[in-house]
Order: C-alpha cells, then structure tokens, then sequence
C-alpha cells in the first residue's frame, strides 16, 4: 500500500523512477560512465565481473541504472534479469573501429530480445576524445539502425565519460522520450 | 627504468648470465615473442626486445622451477623463489633491519644452488625500485596497491594500518615461535614447510599468515608441488606452444585477445601492473599476467579465458613466480571452483544455489529481504536465482579480489587454501550479515510494502559497497569467522560439498523436466509455462536439503572446555 501511494503521489508531481540497463562491449567504458554520472569522478576501472547497480537522480527522474560486466560469455548469468527495463543505454567505442562489427551484432541480439521490445534506445558513442574516433554520426551509418528498427525510439549521441560531455544530454534524451 | 637497467647491468647479469648458453635461449624465446594482435599495444615485440635485460630477469625467475632440477648449479637458475617473492612485498618498517638483511636471504637459498648468493641480492631489489622513482611510494601500500579508494581516503588507511602493522607484527612472531617449537628452525625468512594441519595452526591461518611468507604457505596449504611434480616442465611446454602456428589458428586466439584487453585492467591501480606515462615498456608484472592467462587458456579449454582469471592470475603473480602461480590457477579453478569459469557457467549457478540455502538457513531475516515470499517455500529460487546472486556470483568467481580491500582478500585467501571453497560461503554469509546491520540502520527493517524490485536496489546498494569498506580484515573475522557460538560457523567442507551435490542434482531435475514437458517454459503460453513450473516445483520441492544441525549443548560444552583451558593455564 505504501509504497503504491508515493509511486501515485510521485506521478502527480512528475516524480519517475526508471530502471535503466548499461551495455556494450568489454572496455566499452560503461562502468567509468556510471561513476561520472554517479559521483562526478573518474576511476581507474578494472574489468566488471557482475555488475555494478547505482542510482543517478536527474531532474525529477530516479534513474536505477544496471552496469552489467563485459565479457559475452557471462551474459547469461545476467540477460534474464531485466524486464521491466525502460532504456537501454548501449555504450560502443568510437575509436575500436576493428570491433564495430561485434559491437554492432551484440546489440542486435540484445535489441532483438523480447524483454527489449519496448526500451528506448540510447546509443552512446563514447570515447569522442579518443584521436581517429568516429563521430556519432559515422557510428549511426555504420549501425544502420534507421533501416532496422522501425518501432523503436533511438538515438546516438557522442560522449566522453572523462569530461562528461553526452551523458546528461543522453539522460534527458531518455526522460524526454518516455513516458509512464 | 633508468635504475633498472643499471642495476642487472650492474649485477645480475655478470653474476648469472656470464656465459651465454645455448640451453637458455631455448626458452626465452616464446615468452619473447609471444603473439598478440591487439590494437591497443601495437609494438609488442619492439617492447620485449627494448627490455631484453629485464625480460632475461624475469624469465630467469620463472625459469628457476622448472629447469632448476636439470640445471641448478651450472648456472644459478635455482634461485630460490621466496627470497624473489619478497622483493614484491615491503616489510613492515620496524622490522626491516634486522629481517630483510642480506644473510637471511642468502639463507634462504636452497642447498643445491650453486651460485654465490650475495651476487643475487641486488636482484631482489629490482622489482620495487622499477618504479620507485618518480611516484611517491607513501600513497601505496606494502604489495603496490593505492591505499586509497573510493570508499576508503588515505588518512583512514594510515590510520588503521598503524595498529594491523602491529597486529600483523606480532603475529609473524607467534608464527616464529609456533614453527619452532614444531621442529621447524627459523633459518630462512620465508619458511616453505609448516607444521601439520591442527586446530591450532588453523587458527594461526585464520589470524593471518605473515605477507612474506603468503607465497610458500599458499603454495603449501594448497599442495602446489604435489599438482607441479605431477607435472614437471607442462608450464614450459605450454608457454612454447604458444609460439606455434597452431595456436594462431586455433579459436582460442580470441580468447588472446580478450586477455590482451584486460591485461592492462587488471590492477590498474598497482604500481607492478601500471604502465608509467613515460615509459614505453610494459611492466613485467604484465608480460607474466600475459603469459599465465594465455597458457592457462591452451590448458584448460572448457575454460579458456574468464573474466575474473586475471584477478586470480594477477594476485598470485604478486607474491609467487609464474610457473606456481599457473599451478595455483589450475587449483583454484579445478579444486576450490569446480565448473566455476567454465563456458557453460553451471558452476558458478550451482555454488550460487548453495549459497542461497545457506543464507536461508544461517541468516532467515536477510533471506526475507532477498526473496520473494511466493518464491521462499519452495526449491524454486535454486533455478531461477534470485537477483542478488547477480553481485555474489562476481564475489565467488574473483574469491573476493576486487571485492573487498585488499589486506582482507588475502585473509580469506589464507583461509581458503588451508580449509578449501566452505570459506568462500562462510566470508559472505558473515559479509551478509554485518551489511544487514548497515541495511537495517539506514533503511530500516525490511517493510512487507515494498516491491521486490525496490527492495532489490536497496540490497545491492548496501551488499556492493559494504565490503567495499572491510578495511579492517579482524572486523569481519573477530566478529564471525572466529566466533564459535555464531551458527554459520557450523558450515564445513563437507557440508558444501554436500550441498553442491544436491543443488546440482536439483538443477539437472529441473532441466529435465522442463525438457519433457516439453517446454523451455518461456516459449509457451505464460499460463501453461507456470502450471508446469508448479508441478515441476512441487515435484522438486519434496526433496528437501536438510543442514546438519549441531546441538546447542555442544556450544555450551565447548565455551566450558575454553574456560577450564585458561584457568589452568593461569
């Protein structure tokens, strides 16, 4: 009862709480990411074995956002766990063009999950500071999501998790485009 | 660098490379030129040429087990291991002088050695300096790691590292004296046999072995040598196999290269694993990490490379050489972790089944926070894991590296090779229960309101940076491990091992039914799949695992027993 209370007070005051899930390629940079946003600095990241869970309040929006680890063989440990997810933040490096191939059929089979119908997609093309990084705008070509996702909202932005540039844009991207 | 090289031109080489021998670049050669395609460290075989010097030295270490036996004696190669592990560890300052003298660690030499041992001193030396130059080494602890973290600020690291230096100080000597009196003479500074398990020397392994003798003592505990004889000259072969064409064309070249990207990951805030900023050579720490994981993954191919290996691999590679540091991974990975890293992951599944009987059992208040109510009668949760094993299960893949600081991993890794995997459980029970203090103090009881996804968020929270915290490796082992009277400590090896049966065979059930009806229950309708779960549940659930229970009384008798002991001491 309490807890359906605030939820119903929340909406009436536009308070929202959405569960966000982070993925992408190992070294992709989420976890440094989560940590720009969560605590304004950045860490020295090791790998992520498991993940890391943190809560990044923007405006009026409780953002539960999931860092999941990289390495594709310990997805199936997690990739069940996330219904009821509203975005998905997919994080790709802009400078390892020798992976874009498999950054781009990752997120394909995530995309194509049916858990994942209804997400909004953010695409964010991180590591813009990187020298011969590609621009958002290369990445999305290269992506081809225009022609492949006919239901789905989605967008790429650039970013770069040292200084923070994209990521609140990608937040209120987010907030923008969903509704509940 | 510059110290560096001056040091085995110096030294090291005169005294140990004097004749160049055929017989030694044999060996040198795969570990120079290992083949790596990453991007990320274009040059790689102009890095390993431009630090010929200290890749001779590294080798000449890693060398020394498995050639020592053909070759100790022509050419020095038989350096005693331990007395190269403790250049990596920084004693406690008072007791330097007098412990880390040049005698000791001539001592230390095993006999068939036939190479003037001071002429290797200087060589202990090089590791630390390497990178001694420009940082300033009071920001780092005695292994190379960052005293500080996110959760933890230097001046409280300083400030709780001036009692547990003490701490440790005094229990190295409780140490000295208990393997004397064993018959064990403290000839060497870092002794390679111990005394026969009893319930005093695990107690001794519970309060923590001394750092500089962690290496041996794991090595011991863990019967590394028993598992090496068995395989003598495997490591080396391995290391040659990795410079064949084969192994360019065999699949696990990708695993090659996932290692290749989380070589410089791994303990990015540790001066041995670091890169400095103007230097262009690559640290030996990583070059060893580089080749413990790529042999490892030729070795063991249901594995191959797991993310979490290279904590392992990397934590061993601080306090032992390579070769014994590979031997320990295969143990940990076969004996304590069974199935674990494997591709297939059951057993990371099944340890974490076993591990939410045990919190069901041991700690009935956390298992309500964690776990749906509709869920908790039945054997359910044993398939469909509840989401807090999502962050346990990184704690059992890494045994805690990363987890926790790193002064109490290494307790739990004391423990963990003398007593095996049931420590693992008992560590995160006990972390479990000192977070639900915190989650009950800052979040109050578990409220029945809330939704299980709201609770869930509020758990992680608490259960991701709580150990984050456990500084002080004695507040969770005075608090619990070495608390007879709290009942988790009930939990043994045998009951694990148990458990583990059980929680397998369970699975295997589940997977078969599923199988029968003919349904992978997602792809049916929802209604049907859950009609069969529920069949399939109660059918599953009669079987229920029963934890051997101890008598209250017997707590009782043993406080007593404690008791007369120490007044008959008096």
């Amino acid at each position: 009862m309490g807890g359906s209370i605030s939820k119903a007070m929340g909406k009436m005051f536009g308070y929202r709480e959405m569960k966000i899930l982070m993925l992408g390629l190992d070294n992709a940079g989420k976890t440094t990411i989560l940590y720009k946003l969560k605590l304004n600095k950045i860490k020295t990241t090791a790998p992520t074995v498991g993940f890391n869970v943190e809560t990044v309040s923007y405006r009026n929006v409780k953002f539960n956002m999931w860092d999941v680890g990289g390495q594709d063989r310990l997805r199936p440990l997690w990739r069940h766990y996330f219904p009821a997810t509203t975005a998905l933040i997919f994080v790709i490096d802009s400078q390892d063009t020798g992976r874009l191939n498999e950054a781009k059929e990752e997120l394909y089979s995530i995309i194509g999950e049916k858990e994942m119908e209804e997400v909004v997609l953010l695409v964010l093309a991180n590591k813009q500071d990187l020298k011969g990084s590609l621009t958002p705008q290369e990445i999305s070509d290269f992506l081809q999501l225009k022609d492949h996702l006919d239901n789905q909202l989605w967008c790429v932005i650039g970013s770069n998790a040292l200084t923070g540039q994209g990521l609140v844009e990608g937040l209120s991207w987010i907030t923008n485009n969903t509704h509940k | 660098m510059k110290q560096f090289t001056i040091e085995i031109a110096k030294s090291d080489i005169n005294a140990t490379f004097k004749e160049p021998n055929d017989d030694m670049d044999g060996p040198v050669k795969p570990r120079r030129t290992l083949p790596s395609k990453s991007p990320s460290v274009p040059n790689l075989s102009q890095v390993f040429r431009a630090t010929g010097p200290s890749n001779n030295l590294f080798k000449l270490k890693g060398q020394n087990l498995s050639q020592g036996h053909e070759q100790s004696g022509q050419n020095g190669l038989g350096l005693s291991y331990s007395s190269t592990n403790l250049s990596l560890i920084e004693l406690y300052n008072d007791e330097n002088g007098e412990e880390e003298g040049n005698e000791s660690l001539s001592a230390s030499l095993p006999e068939e050695v036939g190479i003037n041992a001071k002429d290797v001193v200087p060589q202990q030396e090089v590791i630390p300096r390497q990178d001694a130059g420009l940082d300033d080494l009071s920001h780092y602890d005695r292994y190379g790691f960052k005293k500080q973290s996110n959760y933890i600020n230097e001046n409280e690291y300083d400030g709780w590292w001036k009692d547990y230096s003490q701490y440790c100080i005094r229990r190295k000597r409780k140490w000295q004296s208990l393997l004397e009196k064993s018959g064990f003479p403290m000839t060497t500074e870092a002794p390679d046999r111990f005394p026969p398990k009893s319930e005093k020397l695990k107690r001794y392994v519970r309060k923590g072995i001394p750092a500089e003798w962690r290496g041996n003592a794991w090595w011991h505990f863990a019967r590394g040598q028993e598992k090496l004889n068995k395989n003598k000259g495997v490591y080396d072969k391995l290391l040659a196999s990795l410079e064949t064409k084969e192994y360019e064309r065999r699949e696990n070249s990708r695993d090659s290269d996932i290692i290749e990207r989380d070589l410089n990951r791994t303990f990015p805030d540790n001066i041995h694993f670091r890169r400095r900023p103007n230097e262009s050579a690559e640290p030996l720490m990583i070059q060893s990490l580089r080749r413990v994981l790529n042999t490892f993954s030729i070795y063991n191919p249901k594995i191959g490379y797991c993310q979490s290996l290279n904590f392992l691999a990397g934590l061993l590679l601080l306090f032992m050489d390579e070769e014994r540091a590979f031997w320990m991974l295969v143990i940990i990975t076969s004996r304590y972790l069974p199935g674990v890293h494997n591709v297939m992951l059951e057993g990371v599944n099944i340890d974490q089944g076993v591990l939410m009987l045990c919190i069901r059992e041991y700690l009935p208040h956390f298992w309500h926070r964690i776990v749906n109510k509709q869920y908790s009668h039945n054997n359910q949760f044993l398939y469909k894991l509840p989401p807090l094993t999502l962050c346990t299960a990184s704690w059992f893949m890494s045994c805690f590296v990363g987890i926790v600081p790193i002064e109490t991993t290494l307790r739990i890794w004391d423990c963990l090779f003398y007593e095996e995997s049931h420590v693992l459980f008992k560590i995160s029970l006990s972390i479990m229960k000192l977070s639900e203090e915190e989650l009950i103090h800052e979040h109050g009881p578990a409220s029945k309101n809330m939704s299980q996804d709201d609770a869930d968020i509020e758990v992680f929270q608490v259960i991701q940076t709580f150990p984050k915290k456990l500084l002080d490796p004695n507040s969770i082992f005075d608090r619990v491990i070495l608390k007879r009277r709290i009942s988790l400590n009930n939990l043994n090896q045998e009951e694990i091992d148990r458990c583990r049966k059980y929680v397998r065979a369970q699975r295997l059930k589940y997977k078969n039914y599923a199988d029968v009806l003919g349904s992978n229950p997602k792809s049916n309708g929802e209604r049907n799949a859950l009609v069969e779960l529920d069949v399939v549940n109660d059918a599953l659930s009669s079987e229920v695992y029963g934890f051997r229970r101890s008598l209250t009384g017997l707590h009782w008798n043993n406080s007593i027993k404690e008791k007369v002991r120490q007044i008959r001491k008096k």
